[in-house]
């Protein structure tokens, strides 16, 4: 390296460190983690989906008005629409309305898409997760995993599958694979097991963030055996986490999720408990960058449940459900619903 | 003293080093002891010893090693006053002495990569009032920074607490670009002081010794000597051979670094891996462990081979890189940076 290219090096390099120094002076949170950083990151990269529609809305303003009469009025779901990708439909979370009126235009008019889903089937290879007699938690999530994706993909979403057979696959490289992506959304599948309540059953749904109940904690420990994260990763991550703006994403995501799961499983066993909705710091949540939850979507350590899970029509429904859960939080129009109930 | 007084110090587990811009440079064993009682203290003439007198007096001494891993020990009021003590000591070393002269002297220290926000902040509450101005800096970086060498380098930094990877990528390292393992010197003198009293039950030995021993003769690899030092037993020094031990013990830290090392290469942009697996650089007191350079290039190998340079120098090449950049850092950052 040339002379002045180090000086100029140490320079950029120095001050840098100077501001990290500031920063920890300050008491203020990494650079890379700070909300507004991360929000205007994610405002980039909508960026197209709110200035199409805001330019249509200030020509629609300008024609109530008088001004630029007879151009054409572009309807806002098409012009969003045609911002996707070929062969990707695009599924907005907030259906957005045409309106003559400027004064109305809020953040309930940009809608934000799901187009890429990550399915994350839990555990795998040399990692069985809970285990009942003649029953694992792998090949459980597996099968579900594989029938939602087929589910998904029938109704026009693009799936990314963490894991497609038996391996083991650390959790770093699960988000890691979700976060390479470019993925909207992060489903995990799990399942419960509850050594010393062996008559509970129900299903519950997480989201990232500090648990409140001790025995939170350890489900999280038990779920992240298999991390492949560092001490140092592992603190990176933590840092600014809870923090993050996408934790209501994630929970809006969860409580839709929990909702269907609850609604349809309840149907196939009137005993099914409604466990809700509730934060852990579960490894593949901290670590990707999209809204993500972890659904534990039965509890083989009960009896009945773990009869039920064997049933191939039970994990259909099971994956049913979650379908709908993810569709309900893309916001899907109801007139396609009706169809997708058939599939499976 | 009237005149600004730039310093790096390398606040090391096991030892720590400072070197100022007049020219002085120390290095002092990083242990602080108070006597234990009127006695030790008549017998001692001193309030406080700190470093190789402080471990040579340790049978008269509350002696407080204030860093552990590389960090300063929270939580112990004891142990900030050690680490005050010894940051004294050294500013008194190279000409600081009292507070008019403190107000002149800008530090830059070097702390681990792995060192939480709260660490730094820790660290700075604890040099209040000691310097003026105070930078804190990873280890790897100042010593990147002393050697010009902040592209595409990996600088392995082997101290007694820990083992500091630094991956330079032309800016100031972030998370993504560290490792901190806790496989150092301290792990090398416990495994090897476990190992000589399995096979010598009958000698007597310190971990004081152990270190010494490991200091003058560690080595991994082929042995071309035999190492041979001398222990009591029962009050008579006797000759025990120590080289199959020091070799197993220097050798148990092997795997965690080959391992550390590649997985941090393997994270390099793939166009950079040549140049970086070129640039390897050893550094801290486990630079000094005799063909570890030679067994890292071993490893290297299987990844296409590459070049781990030794620092004939490596003591001091962490507070010399904290002078350098005590020395670049802009006045108007100082004012900002006070302590």
């Amino acid at each position: 390296m040339r002379a002045g290219n180090i000086d100029r090096v140490k320079r950029r390099a120095l001050q840098e460190a100077v501001a990290e120094n500031l920063d920890v002076m300050r008491g203020m949170p990494p650079r890379a983690l700070r909300p507004a950083t991360r929000r205007m990151r994610i405002w980039l990269r909508r960026a197209p989906l709110i200035l199409v529609p805001l330019t249509l809305l200030g020509s629609t303003y300008m024609i109530a008005n008088g001004n630029g009469a007879g151009q054409a009025i572009a309807p806002v779901r098409a012009a969003a629409v045609a911002s996707g990708r070929p062969g990707f439909p695009i599924f907005h979370r907030e259906a957005a309305s045409t309106t003559m009126n400027a004064e109305r235009v809020t953040a309930s008019a940009f809608p934000l898409t799901v187009r890429r889903v990550v399915l994350d089937a839990g555990h795998g290879g040399s990692d069985p997760g809970a285990i009942a007699p003649e029953l694992l938690e792998k090949e459980i999530t597996l099968d579900i995993g594989r029938r939602l994706r087929a589910l998904l993909e029938k109704n026009g979403f693009d799936v990314v599958v963490t894991r497609d057979s038996d391996r083991t696959i650390a959790l770093r490289d699960r988000a890691q694979l979700a976060n390479t992506s470019k993925s909207d959304i992060f489903v995990s599948i799990h399942v419960n097991a509850l050594e010393r309540h062996t008559e509970s059953r129900g299903i519950e749904t997480y989201y990232l963030g500090a648990a409140t109940d001790p025995s939170l904690t350890e489900l999280a420990a038990r779920e992240n055996r298999v991390s492949g994260y560092s001490v140092s990763d592992m603190r990176r991550l933590l840092e600014g986490v809870y923090a993050d703006a996408r934790r209501d994403e994630s929970h809006e995501l969860a409580s839709t999720v929990q909702k269907k799961l609850y609604d349809a499983l309840r149907r196939e066993d009137a005993g099914l408990e409604n466990w809700g909705v509730k934060r852990a710091p579960f490894l593949v949540l901290v670590a990707t960058d999209m809204p993500a939850v972890l659904a534990e979507v039965g509890c083989i350590s009960n009896e009945k449940e773990s009869a039920m899970l064997r049933r191939p029509e039970y994990r259909q429904k099971i994956a049913l459900a979650l379908f709908d859960g993810i569709r309900a939080y893309a916001g899907m129009p109801a007139t396609e619903k009706k169809g997708n109930e058939q599939n499976g | 003293m009237a005149e600004v007084l730039n310093v790096g110090i390398d606040l090391g587990t096991s030892r720590s080093a400072i070197s100022a811009s007049n020219g002085e440079r120390f290095v002092v064993d990083s242990f602080v002891g108070w006597p234990v009682d009127m006695v030790a203290r008549k017998v001692l003439k001193r309030d406080v010893l700190i470093g190789h007198e402080a471990v040579a007096n340790r049978t008269m001494l509350d002696l407080h090693r204030p860093l552990e891993r590389g960090l300063l020990k929270e939580g112990s009021e004891k142990d900030v006053e050690a680490v005050r003590e010894l940051l004294k000591h050294l500013l008194r070393l190279v000409g600081v002495n009292g507070k008019d002269d403190a107000a002149n002297v800008r530090a830059v220290v070097g702390v681990p990569a792995a060192s939480l926000r709260t660490n730094k902040q820790y660290l700075r509450n604890a040099m209040k009032g000691i310097v003026d101005s105070l930078l804190i800096v990873t280890e790897p970086f100042a010593v990147a920074y002393g050697l010009d060498a902040l592209l595409h380098t990996m600088i392995i930094d082997i101290g007694a607490g820990t083992t500091d990877f630094c991956v330079m990528k032309g800016r100031y390292p972030t998370d993504e670009d560290q490792r901190t393992l806790t496989v150092a010197g301290d792990s090398i003198d416990t495994q090897l002081l476990k190992l000589i009293e399995e096979r010598y039950p009958q000698y007597n030995v310190t971990v004081f010794m152990v270190r010494d021993w490991k200091e003058k003769h560690s080595f991994v690899g082929e042995s071309t000597n035999t190492v041979v030092v001398s222990a009591p037993v029962k009050g008579v020094p006797t000759d025990l051979d120590i080289t199959n031990e020091l070799k197993a013990a220097c050798e148990t830290i092997l795997p965690p670094i080959v391992e550390t090392m590649l997985d941090l290469l393997a994270r390099v942009e793939p166009e950079f891996q040549e140049r970086v697996r070129n640039n390897i650089i050893l550094s801290g007191g486990g630079g000094l462990i005799r063909g570890l350079a030679e067994a890292l290039e071993t490893a290297l190998k299987g990844v296409g081979g590459g070049k781990v340079k030794y620092m004939e120098d490596p003591v001091f090449i962490g507070s010399d890189g904290g002078l350098a950049l005590a020395t670049d850092a802009p006045e108007g950052d100082w004012e900002k940076l006070s302590a």
